[in-house]
C-alpha cells in the first residue's frame, strides 16, 4: 500500500511544481510579444513572503490562519496519491482516487471558509465564485476516472495511470471505442486543470480588477508566509492536475526510470505551455457561463465514459 | 432480548418519572439517569450481535385479534438499533438543557415522556417480526414525533407543518397496511418469518415493492414524496429535530432493507426505481437546501439529500441482487447502512448545533447572524466537525460510507450487461458532494464566521456543558468511525450480508480486502490530522520569530467591515441557483441594486398543495348533499331504493 520508492518522482514535482506557472506566463509573454517576468519568478515571490511577517484582521479567527496550511497539506497529500514515476504512489489502495479528489476539496472548503471569515464582501464574492465553480468541476473529475477505471478495470490511482494500466494499449486502438474515450477525458481534464487552477478562460490570474477576480480575490486579505504558503499549493495543484492529464496523455511504459521522468517532465512543461497558449489565443468567459464551460467538460467525460460503456 | 426490553422499560420509565415529578426539582436528574441505564442496558445485545454474537429472537402468542408478536435482533435490526438508542441518548441529555429554558410556561415533563416514548417506538419499529407490533410501533412513532413536532403549537407555522406531516406519515401507513395485507394473504401469516419462508408471485411481489417503496418512502423523505420533512423538522423543539432527521427517517430506509432481505432481492426495475430516486432526492434536497434562509430547513433538507446518497447505496445494493452480483450487493448495502449510521451522527450533532445558535441569538435566520465563532469557539469547533462531516471530506464519517457508496457504483460498471450504466451514478455522487461543500461552508461562513450581521447576533454567548458534552460525544463519534475506518467498513458489511442474504465464501472475497483497503482511508485520514497538526505547530512556532501585525481587514481601499457588508447567505448561493434553476424551480429575482431568493418546495407548493385545494373545493361542491336532516337522508334511501329496482327491471326485462 505504501511505496517508499515513489518518493524522488514526488520530491522532483515537489521542487519543480512553482516553474509551471512561470512557463505559462512565459509561453503567454512570448506569444504576445513581451518579454516577461522571467521563469522562476514564483520562487523569488515565494522566498519574499516567506521572510515576511503576516498581517491578519482583527476580524478573522482561527480558521483564517489554518486554511493556508490545510490547502499546503492536502496539495501535497493529493500529490502523494498519484503515481508520479508511473510505477507506484506513495500511498494507493483501492478508491484512493476518491480521496484524491476529496483532499482538493477540504483544501477549498478551508479556503472558502477562511474568505468568508475575514467579513469583506469581495472575499465573500470570491468564496461564492470559488464554491460554485468547483462544484461543476467535481462531475467532470469523477467522470473521468470513470472512465480510467472502466478502461484499466483498476480502482486505484497507480492501477488506472501507472504502467499496468494498459492506456498505451488502449489508445492505439487495443479495446474498442478506449481511444476516442481516452481523447475526451484528456480534454475535460484539461478544462478541470484549468478550472481548478484558476486559469483563463475561468479565471484570469493576471485581472487587477477585485470585481472579476475569483482565486486572487479569495486570498485577498492572506499575507506573507500564508501567502506563500497559498501560493506554493496552487502551484502543486497546477502540477498534480497537470500530472493527472500527462498521465492519461501519455501513457506509462517500461522503459527506464530516468526516461520515464525525462518524458514525465517534458509533459508537464507542455501542459504549462498549452495554459499559456490558452491564455494567449481567448479572453476569458463571462462569470454566468463558466458553468456552462464547465458542464461541458462533464458531458465530455460522460461521453468518454459511455464510449467504453457500451463497448 | 430481556436485557433490550428491560432497557426500553426504564426508558420509559424515566419518562414517566419527568412527567410525573416535573414540579421537583430532582426529575431531570432522575429522567437522564432513567434513560442512560436503560440505552445502556438496551445497547448491550445491540453491541454483542454487532460484534457477531446471537441474540435468541422472542415471540408470544397472543391470540386474536392482534396474532404472534415476535421480536428479534439480527445484524440489521442491531446497526438500526445502535443508531436509535445511541444517537438518541445524546439528543436526550441535550433536550434537558435544551427545554430547560421553557420550563416556566409549558410541559417540559410530558416532552420528555413522549421524546421518551419516542426512542422506544423506533427501537421496537426495528425489531419487530411481526405486522401486528410492527405497525403499533410505527403508528406510536409517528404520533408522539407528531405530539413533539407541536411543542410551540401557539404558533400557526407549527400547527401547519405539524398536520403536513400527520397526512403524509398517515397516507405512508395506508401504504405499509395495504403491504403488510397482501403479503400475508399470500404468506399465510403475518410473521416476517412467514414472508421469508413463503415465496410470492411476480405480480404480488412487484405489488408488495411498490408499496413498500411508497410506504417508507414517505417516512424516508425521498423526493417526491418529502414535502411534509422540512417544516415539521423546522417547527420541531431541536433535540427533536435532531431525531427526527438522524433517526425516525432512517426508519423508513430499515423497511426498504427489511422488506428487500425478506423478500430475497428485488427485480430490476424496482432497483433502478430506487436508484433514480435517490439521485433525483439529493440532487435537488441539496440545491433546495441552498435556497434556504432558515438554518434549521437548510439542514432538513439535507436529510433529503443524504436519504437520496443512501437510496444510491440501496439502489446499488439491489441491482447486485437483481443481476446476481453478489459483491456489488454487498458494497452498495454497506454503503447505504453505513452512511445511515453516519448520518444519524452528524445530522444530529447539526440539528443540536442550530439549536445552540438558536438558544444564544434567538434567531435561526442565517442572514441576522454572523461572527459568532468569536463567542461561541465549542459550539463553532462541533458544527464544523459535523459540517466536514457531512460534506464527506476526510477525515471524518461521512468520507468513510460515501467512499463506500462510490465504490459500489464502480463495481457495478465491472459487470456484464445492463446494470453498468449505475457507474454514471458516480458523477451525480461526485455533483451532490460539490453542492454540499459548497452548502455547508456558506452555513459556516455566513453564521460563525465574519462579522455579526444583527445585534442578536452580536449578544450570543457560549452555551453551558448541558448543550455541548451530547454533541461534543457525537462529533467524537465522527472523528471516531472516521479514522477507525477498517472495522466500521466491516461491520458494515456484515450487516449488508445479512440484508443481501450473502454467506460463506463470496462475502469474505468481498469483505476482507475492502477492510483492508479502508485502511488506506486511515492513513489519509490520520495523515491529515497529523500533518496539518504539525504544520499549525510550525506556523505558530514561525509567528513567535516574527510577530504578525493585527489590523482591520483588507476591504480594496476602504478599510474596515461592517455586518451589513457581507456576503449574506442569499449572496453567496445566488450563482449555483441561478445556474440550477430550471431543475430546482427556484429563482434568482434581480431587481436594479437587490436581488432576492425565495425558497419554496417545488413538491409541496406546485404538487401537493394545489390537489389539496381541488380535493378540498370538490368536497365543499358536494357539501349541500350532507345536511344532516333526517328526512333528506330517507329521501336518499327512497331514491336509492328506486333506482335499483328500476335496474332491476330493465335487467329482468333484458
Amino acid at each position: 500500500m505504501i511505496a517508499w520508492t515513489a518518493i524522488p518522482a514526488l520530491l522532483l514535482v515537489l521542487v519543480v511544481a512553482p516553474l509551471l506557472p512561470g512557463i505559462a506566463t512565459k509561453t503567454k509573454s512570448w506569444l504576445t510579444g513581451r518579454r516577461g517576468p522571467p521563469v522562476l519568478q514564483l520562487y523569488f515571490d515565494l522566498g519574499k513572503l516567506w521572510r515576511k511577517r503576516s498581517t491578519y484582521s482583527r476580524t478573522t479567527t482561527w480558521m483564517f490562519r489554518l486554511a493556508p496550511l490545510a490547502l499546503l497539506v492536502t496539495s501535497v497529500g493529493a500529490a502523494c496519491l498519484l503515481p508520479l514515476d508511473g510505477r507506484s504512489a506513495l500511498l494507493g489502495f483501492r478508491g484512493d482516487f476518491i480521496a484524491f479528489a476529496s483532499l482538493l476539496a477540504v483544501g477549498r472548503f478551508a479556503l472558502v471558509l477562511a474568505g468568508l471569515d475575514t467579513g469583506s464582501s469581495f472575499e465573500g464574492m470570491g468564496a461564492s465564485r470559488d464554491a460554485t465553480f468547483a462544484t461543476f468541476a467535481e462531475p467532470a473529475l469523477f467522470l473521468g476516472f470513470v472512465t480510467l477505471f472502466l478502461i484499466s478495470g483498476n480502482l486505484s490511482l497507480t492501477g488506472m495511470l501507472g504502467v499496468g494500466a494498459g492506456l498505451l494499449s488502449a489508445w492505439i486502438g487495443g479495446g474498442g471505442h478506449a481511444a476516442p474515450a481516452l481523447a475526451l477525458i484528456t480534454i475535460s481534464l484539461f478544462l478541470v486543470l484549468l478550472a481548478e487552477t484558476s486559469r483563463v478562460p475561468v479565471d484570469d490570474p493576471a485581472t487587477h480588477l477585485e470585481l472579476t477576480m475569483i482565486h486572487e480575490v479569495i486570498v485577498l486579505d492572506h499575507s506573507g508566509p500564508d501567502l506563500a504558503c497559498i501560493l506554493y499549493s496552487s502551484a502543486v495543484k497546477l502540477a498534480v492536475l497537470g500530472a493527472l492529464v500527462v498521465g492519461v496523455l501519455v501513457p506509462r511504459t517500461a522503459l527506464p526510470a530516468p526516461l520515464t521522468g525525462l518524458v514525465f517532465t517534458g509533459g508537464l512543461v507542455l501542459v504549462a505551455v498549452a495554459i499559456g497558449i490558452v491564455e494567449s489565443v481567448m479572453a476569458r468567459l463571462r462569470l454566468s457561463r463558466v458553468p456552462q464551460f464547465l458542464v461541458a467538460a462533464a458531458v465530455l467525460s460522460t461521453l468518454g465514459a459511455l464510449l467504453v460503456l457500451v463497448r | 432480548m430481556t436485557l433490550f426490553f428491560l432497557g426500553l422499560g426504564l426508558i420509559l420509565a424515566g419518562g414517566a418519572f419527568a412527567w410525573l415529578l416535573q414540579r421537583t426539582r430532582i426529575a431531570d436528574s432522575v429522567f437522564a439517569l432513567l434513560v442512560s441505564l436503560g440505552c445502556a442496558a438496551a445497547l448491550i445485545p445491540a453491541a454483542g450481535v454487532l460484534g457477531g454474537r446471537t441474540v435468541a429472537g422472542v415471540a408470544w402468542d397472543l391470540g386474536p385479534p392482534t396474532g404472534i408478536w415476535a421480536f428479534d435482533i439480527d445484524a440489521l435490526s442491531a446497526l438500526f438499533v445502535a443508531v436509535v438508542l445511541g444517537v438518541g441518548l445524546a439528543a436526550v441529555l441535550y433536550g434537558i438543557s435544551y427545554l430547560a429554558p421553557e420550563r416556566e410556561h409549558r410541559s417540559v415533563g410530558g416532552t420528555h415522556f413522549l421524546t421518551a416514548l419516542f426512542l422506544v417506538a423506533m427501537a421496537l419499529v426495528v425489531t419487530a417480526r411481526a405486522t401486528i407490533p410492527f405497525l403499533i410501533a410505527w403508528e406510536l412513532m409517528a404520533l408522539s414525533a407528531y405530539l413533539l413536532v407541536v411543542f410551540e403549537d401557539e404558533q400557526r407555522e407549527v400547527r401547519r407543518a405539524g398536520l403536513i406531516y400527520l397526512a403524509a406519515t398517515h397516507i405512508g401507513t395506508l401504504a405499509l397496511v395495504a403491504m403488510f395485507a397482501l403479503w400475508g394473504t399470500h404468506a399465510g401469516g403475518f410473521t416476517f418469518d412467514a414472508f421469508s419462508r413463503s415465496a410470492l408471485p411476480a405480480g404480488a411481489g412487484a405489488a408488495v415493492l411498490s408499496l413498500a417503496l411508497l410506504g417508507f418512502g414517505f417516512k424516508a423523505g425521498l423526493v417526491p414524496l418529502h414535502f411534509w420533512l422540512p417544516g415539521a423538522h423546522a417547527a420541531a423543539p431541536s433535540h427533536i429535530s435532531a431525531l427526527m432527521s438522524g433517526v425516525m427517517i432512517k426508519t423508513g430506509i430499515y423497511g426498504l432493507l427489511r422488506v428487500i432481505s425478506l423478500i430475497g432481492g428485488a427485480p430490476p426495475w424496482w432497483s433502478w426505481t430506487v436508484l433514480a430516486l435517490g439521485a433525483l432526492s439529493g440532487v435537488l434536497g441539496v440545491l433546495w437546501a441552498l435556497a434556504q434562509h432558515d438554518l434549521k430547513r437548510l439542514l432538513a433538507y439535507h436529510s433529503i439529500e443524504n436519504i437520496g446518497i443512501i437510496l444510491l447505496g440501496v439502489g446499488t445494493g439491489a441491482l447486485g441482487i437483481a443481476y446476481g452480483r453478489p459483491a456489488l450487493a454487498l458494497l452498495g448495502f454497506a454503503g447505504a447502512v453505513l452512511h445511515t449510521a453516519n448520518h444519524a451522527v452528524f445530522k444530529s450533532l447539526l440539528f443540536m448545533g442550530a439549536g445552540t445558535v438558536f438558544r444564544a441569538t434567538g434567531t435561526r435566520a442565517m442572514d441576522r447572524l454572523g461572527g459568532l465563532a468569536r463567542h461561541m469557539p465549542l459550539t463553532w469547533i462541533l458544527f464544523l466537525i459535523g459540517s466536514v462531516a457531512i460534506v464527506g471530506l476526510p477525515p471524518l464519517n461521512g468520507f468513510v460510507s460515501e467512499w463506500l457508496v462510490f465504490l459500489g457504483m464502480l463495481q457495478a460498471g465491472a459487470a456484464l450487461g445492463p446494470v453498468r450504466a449505475a457507474v454514471l451514478g458516480a458523477g451525480v455522487l461526485a455533483l451532490i458532494g460539490g453542492l454540499a461543500l459548497a452548502c455547508f461552508a456558506k452555513v459556516g461562513g455566513v453564521v460563525f464566521l465574519g462579522e455579526p450581521r444583527s445585534e442578536s447576533a452580536a449578544k450570543g454567548r457560549e452555551a453551558g456543558p448541558g448543550y455541548i458534552a451530547p454533541m461534543a460525544a457525537l462529533a467524537l463519534a465522527c472523528v471516531a468511525i472516521g479514522l477507525l475506518a477498517p472495522p466500521a467498513v466491516r461491520i458494515a458489511l456484515e450487516v449488508a450480508a445479512t440484508v443481501a442474504g450473502a454467506a460463506g465464501p463470496a462475502r469474505q472475497d468481498v469483505i476482507a480486502p475492502l477492510t483492508a483497503a479502508a485502511s488506506g482511508i486511515t492513513v489519509v485520514s490520520g495523515g491529515l490530522v497529523v500533518l496539518i497538526g504539525l504544520a499549525w505547530a510550525w506556523r505558530r512556532m514561525l509567528e513567535r520569530r516574527r510577530p504578525s501585525a493585527w489590523t482591520e481587514t483588507w476591504a480594496c481601499g476602504y478599510n474596515g467591515v461592517a455586518g451589513r457588508m457581507q456576503y449574506t447567505a442569499a449572496s453567496y448561493a445566488a450563482p449555483l441557483l441561478a445556474a440550477f434553476a430550471r431543475l430546482s424551480g427556484i429563482r434568482v429575482a434581480r431587481a436594479p441594486g437587490a436581488f432576492h431568493t425565495h425558497p419554496f418546495d417545488l413538491v409541496l407548493e406546485r404538487l401537493v398543495l394545489p390537489t389539496w385545494r381541488r380535493m378540498a373545493g370538490t368536497a365543499e361542491a358536494i357539501r349541500p348533499l350532507q345536511q344532516g336532516r333526517l328526512h333528506t337522508y330517507l329521501l336518499y334511501i327512497v331514491g336509492v331504493l328506486l333506482a335499483l329496482l328500476l335496474y332491476l327491471w330493465l335487467g329482468g326485462a333484458a
